[in-house]
């Protein structure tokens, strides 16, 4: 059974990049969010059990939708794609629940790597 | 002209992104030479008259009468002058100095040939990484000329002298780097006149054609 993927990411170039970036052969059925709010909305509907998310976003950030998902308790599997590159930002993201950061512009590798690390693909 | 020069949504929208991966750069230089955490906000982008561009700033930084002081560094495409080319901005409200200064363990008096060391410093810091950034996205090598202070202390319509200005639109796009808890608050303008715009355009063309 296919995997739902959301990519929540307010560019639609970076969702792009993001889509292009996911391992041929992965079963993942997508779906797109421009926003934190969409983000967690799709979440709640059960389309985020794997969930490509950026941090820099209007209406609700990144944070704000680690905040919420934590609070809610949602098992998604999050792994945060952002170009804050700050170390402070990795472990902010981490500590709020986030499985690994990637940093932006994304390399299709090291999203594979990553994923391949937690046994994901 | 102004309608030849408005960039389509795919293209504002890869200019944003290209703005957030060197902004996401420039914030974390910023973050290593303050010792602290950069608050990152969504970059702002639109095309501006000359007549309006005061108006402009006044709306993004502040208010009407805010004092202001800031640093301009031209850019230019390394290999030509036909490039892309602009001007980098940085812009600091009177209240961040003497954060800035409490934050770099400046003991000493501020006096303004010190906040133009502050100036300077934060100018070099976050232009290198952000013009760096902006440049290896779009393969092209920006250079840079040496900063000048367009004023200290001055309302921020008056930091840019219209009649000075060679150009009738120009892009104008805004980066603001916040301190969580401080009242610091550095914003970064760039600002690409005219035909700039047009080289601009075709180069972000390129990005979304490979997508």
């Amino acid at each position: 059974m296919s995997i739902p993927l959301l990519i929540c990411d307010d560019s639609a170039m970076a969702r792009k990049q993001v889509k292009r970036a996911i391992p041929d052969g992965w079963d993942v059925d997508i779906t797109l969010a421009t926003n934190g709010v969409e983000g967690i909305e799709a979440i709640r509907s059960g389309k985020g059990e794997m969930v490509f998310l950026d941090l820099t976003m209007p209406e609700l950030d990144g944070y704000g939708v680690l905040e919420k998902v934590k609070a809610e308790g949602h098992k998604s599997i999050i792994i945060v794609i952002s170009a804050d590159i700050q170390p402070e930002a990795r472990e902010r993201v981490m500590g709020l629940g986030a499985l690994d950061f990637v940093k932006k512009p994304i390399d299709g590798k090291k999203l594979t790597e990553v994923l391949n690390k937690y046994g994901l693909l | 002209m102004s309608e030849q020069l408005a960039l389509t949504e795919d293209q504002r929208d890869c200019l944003q992104e290209v703005v957030n991966v060197a902004m996401g750069q420039a914030g974390d230089s910023l973050a290593r030479f303050l010792e602290v955490f950069i608050h990152l906000s969504v970059p702002r982008i639109r095309l501006v008259a000359k007549e309006d561009l005061g108006t402009e700033l006044e709306g993004l930084v502040g208010g009407v009468g805010s004092k202001v002081s800031g640093v301009s560094q031209g850019f230019y495409h390394i290999e030509d002058g036909k490039g892309i080319r602009g001007e980098a901005i940085v812009v600091f409200n009177d209240t961040s100095f003497k954060e800035l200064a409490d934050l770099l363990a400046y003991d000493e008096e501020l006096t303004d040939a010190a906040e133009k060391e502050l100036l300077m410093d934060v100018t070099n810091v976050l232009n290198g990484a952000c013009l760096n950034g902006i440049g290896e996205q779009i393969e092209t090598e920006l250079a840079y000329s040496p900063p000048t202070i367009l004023g200290q202390h001055v309302p921020i319509a008056d930091l840019l002298e219209h009649e000075k200005l060679s150009w009738g639109h120009a892009l104008l796009v805004e980066i603001s780097y916040t301190l969580e808890d401080r009242s610091f608050n550095c914003t970064m303008f760039l600002l690409m006149p005219g035909e700039s715009i047009l080289v601009m355009k075709e180069e972000l063309d390129k990005l979304l054609e490979d997508l």
